[in-house]
């Protein structure tokens, strides 16, 4: 019924000329720039993408929950997780976790890992460690050869099933021609990566209704910008609107909404992002200053990652199956092992997966049950936390290790990290949490409100969704633009001392270092029964860990190395640290007239070339002020 | 915006004898890199780009957020439609049967009779909220005792509908209490007329899916406006639609052909009234475009600048009431013929001077042949002199050539003009040392240009 009704004109000449200067007119009339917000706002549809190495992330803020709830979509399989992998098996194509299974059967066609190989030459790559389909020697870029079936020309179509045509005694086609044709496929990385990415747009897509608006994309934080840019490029290609290359970092500082929690959370913090995903583990030390990321010191080793726990659990279940069924049986096996340890493996790798995840997830036994593991055999087995903890403490001290190195490497002491923030599917076990909130100090969290292995997409969401309404006419590419590689941060910590206290410590940090320039921060400080002036002074201070040694020992360890068991207890002194701010320098000082208790406002603007302006006030009498600057 | 963070420190008096430190720069600036990501870091480039201080982003984001708060209130919870669905309740609508929903005027249900389909889902759910308040069951039987729900249903049923929007469509497109007669266009004055069919034309505009609709506007209006408002009339995309006069399916009946007949017939009527309603929209355009008194207007201005440029042509810039398009077209056209007469001149001088260039070409032409003829004469009574040498001697070839070859120079030098009156002197002077004495003379004639060029003539 919604059928339009065209006239055509037929009268009058003066009516007939003017068909000419039509739509312009009328489009100017009809755009009124606060109805076209509202109108882009409800069709505001937000993708945010974690495209990891192993498996990649969705999540989406539509139209009913887009004042800001992302939520991580699973795909029409009904996973969260959606493994990078794409299998040709003939004439068909799996992506995600469906093509999983088939690196086992079918390795030669299976393409797994192709997101680092991104922006490289085919030289740069490492060949040694890839294990799944072949890369072709004489390309720029590096690509991978399948064998796939070509579907026979569309004209024998028609007979699909020639046994059937045979049987109903109908001409019988020429067999040979129905069968699809061998041949073999080149496909470059970046083609992998944008057909990957597509589907993900496509599960977004059913998911939505309509088509994401806007999207930003994770990267690993060591992708360099070639990198960056051949990750945006293939995601244009798979018709993704990219407003963002984002790094992995940075996407779960937003998606924990660090620094966005207003005056109950501290200003100036130092926070670990330790994203441990499924083959490798990237660790950043950042500076927050009130929501703004600076970054001290990355780091990463692609070795020890979810994949370490699946040998662990794969050694362990071998054992069990040994020496229940006295079958020999050694896994991981190498690539010489025999044909039944090789399928062995592969069913027990699938079987492992699902046990380490359930691991996780409760506090009970997980089991494990693959059917005629080998020579006939049933494998059934359970193991508990507890065991799987010791079994793991191994990668879990490996994980501390690299920890206490990258901190280490800023410049600072674990007892200095404000919070732990936890990024990527592998550091949801708790035994892994529980060792990392042991090595720092008792009162800083290790968070993992948001399911560690979602939160990445859902602060690429959130970040999509910031750009996405910017406010005052801005432009996405103006305010990406706006910084450089690096910036002007503060150098060192500013803070308050009172007049006449006693110490070398600065009594509270107004400004800390590392905050990107300018800056401005506004403290209100009590007064209590003064009438008459108060005072102030401005120090320039440093950062330094005090040691104590403390007689009777905690009952938490701190920075033990030795921890092989848990009878193992030392009893002995152990050091107490605390970081403190030691004042350097005197920058200057403030003294103003008050009355009554009303609290004394001070603010302390570091410019952008570094200069210095202070000033203080009583609330609510903001023309008495003492000021300097600098 | 600036947080402002409660020290856990309390202040008390300055001790007595402190001094200010002196002021000393603080440490020149790290560099580290930073990521652009979150709202602290989009707050910050907005003040970079914008070139903000501090003190005017703080104003920017507290007028950005005072006008969000203005616009929350707003849609409060109905206090700030004060009067919505208060109308009077005349007793047809407060007995109405609840079975009758199709006949309903759930506008005038609601209390929303005055404002119909320019009412939003707003101002529908504050006066279904007050209407449930007044009307609800629990309330009347505790008042009256009575048990009565029948007006209560009526509401809900009228809530249900306008808050669907498809169902809301459907019942605005049938609303019967909007009238929608034509009165007769014709009798009208042109006041009247362009009055009744702003009328007319806000109301049919109600229908277009492409909103805002051009108003009919007013007498005088310009050209463009008239041909948009036409323009978009003839172009008149409608969502307007019938469903709401279907027949009712017999649901309890398991005919399944008796079903599909009724929906088949309801599809056809449906289709039949959409064409009907197009139709008349466009005869009433038609009809409007017919008499429309600014057309004519407009005609008999085009007409008058038509005709002004006509005239303009003839006598130039004397017009009386010229229009501003048809002034400028006659100037245009005067320039225009200015310059191709200017053109024509040009062309004409030129032409002109190429016939004298020609003319002069001819005379020199005749002139060089005329002064070789002359040169032969000149030449024949030098050779009949022997050469001005004395008589009976035989000239050298020598003095012969040179003789030759000075005349050729001499007649060279002179004018056309001289060497004919050269060749009369030296025929009349005749043969011998006479001739010669003309030569020598005229030789010295030529003046500098000759000067020490004729040793034989000399």
């Amino acid at each position: 019924m919604d059928s339009q009704c065209l006239f055509t004109v037929t009268r009058t000449s003066a009516v007939i000329e003017l068909r000419r200067l039509k739509t312009k007119e009328r489009e100017s009339t009809t755009t009124n720039p606060d109805r076209e917000k509202q109108s882009r706002r409800s069709k505001m549809t937000i993708l945010g993408i974690n495209f990891g190495q192993s498996y990649a992330s969705i999540a989406v803020i539509d139209k009913a929950s887009w004042i800001g709830h992302p939520q991580c979509i699973a795909n029409e399989e009904g996973e969260r997780q959606i493994a990078c992998a794409i299998s040709y098996v003939g004439e068909q194509v799996y992506i995600g976790n469906g093509a999983k299974p088939h690196l086992v059967k079918n390795g030669k066609n299976t393409i797994m890992g192709f997101r680092n190989l991104l922006g490289h030459t085919y030289d740069e790559v490492d060949h040694t460690t890839i294990l799944t389909a072949p890369l072709l020697a004489d390309s720029q870029t590096p690509a991978y050869t399948v064998d796939i079936l070509v579907p026979p020309a569309p004209a024998s179509k028609s007979a699909s099933n020639p046994r059937s045509a045979a049987a109903s005694g109908a001409a019988t086609p020429n067999p040979a021609a129905l069968e699809p044709i061998p041949s073999t496929k080149t496909i470059t990385v970046p083609e992998v990566t944008s057909l990957f990415l597509s589907t993900l747009l496509n599960s977004a897509t059913d998911f939505l209704g309509t088509k994401p608006s806007a999207c930003v994309i994770s990267a690993p934080t060591w992708f360099t910008p070639a990198q960056h840019d051949a990750l945006r490029k293939a995601a244009e290609d798979a018709g993704i609107a990219v407003l963002q290359v984002l790094d992995e970092a940075a996407a779960a500082l937003v998606g924990y909404r660090v620094g966005d929690a207003g005056e109950n959370e501290k200003r100036d913090k130092k926070v670990v992002v330790l994203d441990m995903g499924e083959t490798s583990l990237a660790i950043s030390v950042i500076q927050v200053s009130e929501g703004q990321y600076t970054v001290l010191n990355k780091g990463r080793d692609d070795k020890l990652g979810g994949r370490e726990f699946d040998n662990l659990l794969l050694k362990h279940f071998s054992k069990e199956f040994t020496k229940k069924t006295k079958v020999a049986l050694d896994l991981p096996c190498g690539p010489d092992a025999s044909a039944a340890d090789k399928r062995a493996d592969a069913k027990l790798v699938l079987a492992v997966e699902h046990t380490k995840r359930s691991l996780s997830a409760s506090s009970g036994a997980a089991t494990c049950a693959v059917e005629s593991l080998k020579d006939g055999y049933d494998l059934s087995s359970s193991i508990n936390r507890l065991r799987f903890d010791g079994l793991a403490s191994g990668v879990y001290r490996q994980v501390g290790n690299k920890l206490t190195e990258v901190v280490k490497e800023a410049g600072l002491d674990l007892a200095e990290i404000d919070e732990i923030l936890l990024a990527g599917a592998s550091t949801l076990f708790t035994g892994l949490q529980q060792h990392l909130s042991l090595l720092v100090s008792p009162t800083t969290p290790v968070t993992s409100t948001i399911d560690p292995s979602e939160v990445i997409a859902i602060g690429c969401a959130l970040q999509a969704l910031h750009l996405e309404t910017l406010e005052d006419g801005l432009k996405v590419d103006d305010v990406l633009a706006s910084i450089k590689e690096k910036v002007d941060v503060t150098s060192q910590p500013i803070g308050l001392v009172l007049p006449g206290q006693q110490g070398d410590e600065l009594a509270a940090v107004i400004v800390d270092s590392g905050a990107p320039l300018p800056v401005r921060r506004r403290v209100a400080i009590p007064v209590q029964g003064v009438n008459g002036k108060v005072a102030l002074e401005l120090w320039e201070g440093k950062h330094e860990v005090k040691i104590e040694k403390v007689e009777r020992p905690p009952l938490e360890k701190t920075d033990d190395d030795e921890e092989d068991d848990e009878e193992d207890e030392e009893e002995e002194d152990e050091e107490v640290k605390t970081p403190i701010t030691k004042k350097v320098k005197a920058l200057g000082g403030v003294e103003v007239e008050v009355k009554g208790d009303k609290k004394l406002i001070l603010e302390v603007i570091v410019q952008r070339n570094g200069g210095l302006n202070v000033k203080a006030w009583q609330e609510g009498n903001e023309a008495a002020s003492d000021s300097f600057e600098i | 915006m600036a947080s402002v963070v409660t020290l856990p420190l309390t202040l008390s008096a300055s001790p007595s004898g402190w001094t200010k430190p002196t002021a000393a720069k603080p440490s020149s600036p790290s560099q580290l890199p930073l990521y652009p990501a979150g709202p602290s870091f989009i707050s910050a480039a907005r003040r970079q780009i914008l070139q903000r201080s501090f003190e005017e982003d703080d104003k920017h984001v507290l007028a950005a957020r005072e006008k969000e708060a203005a616009a929350k209130e707003d849609k409060g919870d109905g206090l700030s439609y004060p009067g919505l669905g208060e109308e009077d309740e005349p007793s047809h609508v407060l007995n109405q049967d609840p079975k009758e929903w199709k006949k309903q005027d759930h506008y005038a249900v609601l209390g929303l009779g005055h404002l119909r389909y320019k009412a939003h889902d707003e101002h529908i759910r504050v006066a279904h909220r007050r209407k449930v308040l007044r009307h609800h069951p629990d309330k009347k039987a505790a008042q009256h005792g009575a048990n009565d729900d029948s007006f209560f249903k009526c509401i809900q049923k009228a809530h249900e509908t306008l808050t669907h929007p498809e169902k809301r469509k459907q019942f605005d497109s049938v609303d019967w209490n909007i009238e929608d007669e034509v009165p007769d266009l014709k009798s009208l004055s042109p006041e009247e007329f362009v009055a009744t069919c702003n009328k007319i034309f806000a109301r049919e505009g109600r229908f277009s899916k492409v909103q805002p609709v051009p108003e009919f506007g007013s007498l005088d209006a310009p050209k463009k406006e008239v041909e948009g408002f036409y323009d978009f009339f003839y172009n008149f995309d409608s969502w307007r639609s019938f469903e709401w006069h279907d027949k009712e399916v017999n649901e309890g009946s398991d005919n399944r052909d008796d079903k599909r007949f009724t929906e088949k017939k309801n599809k056809s009527e449906r289709t039949r009234r959409k064409k009907e309603d197009n139709t008349r929209l466009r005869v009433l355009v038609d009809d409007v475009l017919a008499l429309d008194p600014r057309i004519k207007r407009i005609k008999a201005e085009e007409k008058a600048a038509r005709d002004a440029k006509k005239k303009g042509g003839v006598n130039g810039t004397a017009q009386n009431k010229p229009l501003s398009a048809a002034e400028k077209k006659a100037a245009e056209e005067k320039k225009k013929k200015e310059e191709a007469e200017k053109k024509e001149a040009e062309r004409k001088a030129l032409e002109a001077s190429k016939g004298d260039r020609e003319a002069a070409k001819k005379a020199k032409e005749a002139a060089r042949k005329n002064s070789k003829k002359w040169k032969k004469a000149i030449q024949t009574v030098i050779t009949s002199s022997n050469y001005f040498q004395a008589e009976g001697t035989s000239p050298s070839p020598a003095v012969i050539e040179k003789q030759l070859s000075e005349l050729d120079l001499l007649v060279e030098l002179l004018e056309p003009e001289d060497i004919k009156d050269l060749k009369e002197k030296i025929e009349k002077a005749g043969n011998g040392q006479p001739a010669k004495s003309v030569l020598v003379e005229k030789a010295k004639a030529t003046g500098e240009k000759g000067q020490g060029k004729f040793t034989e003539f000399a």
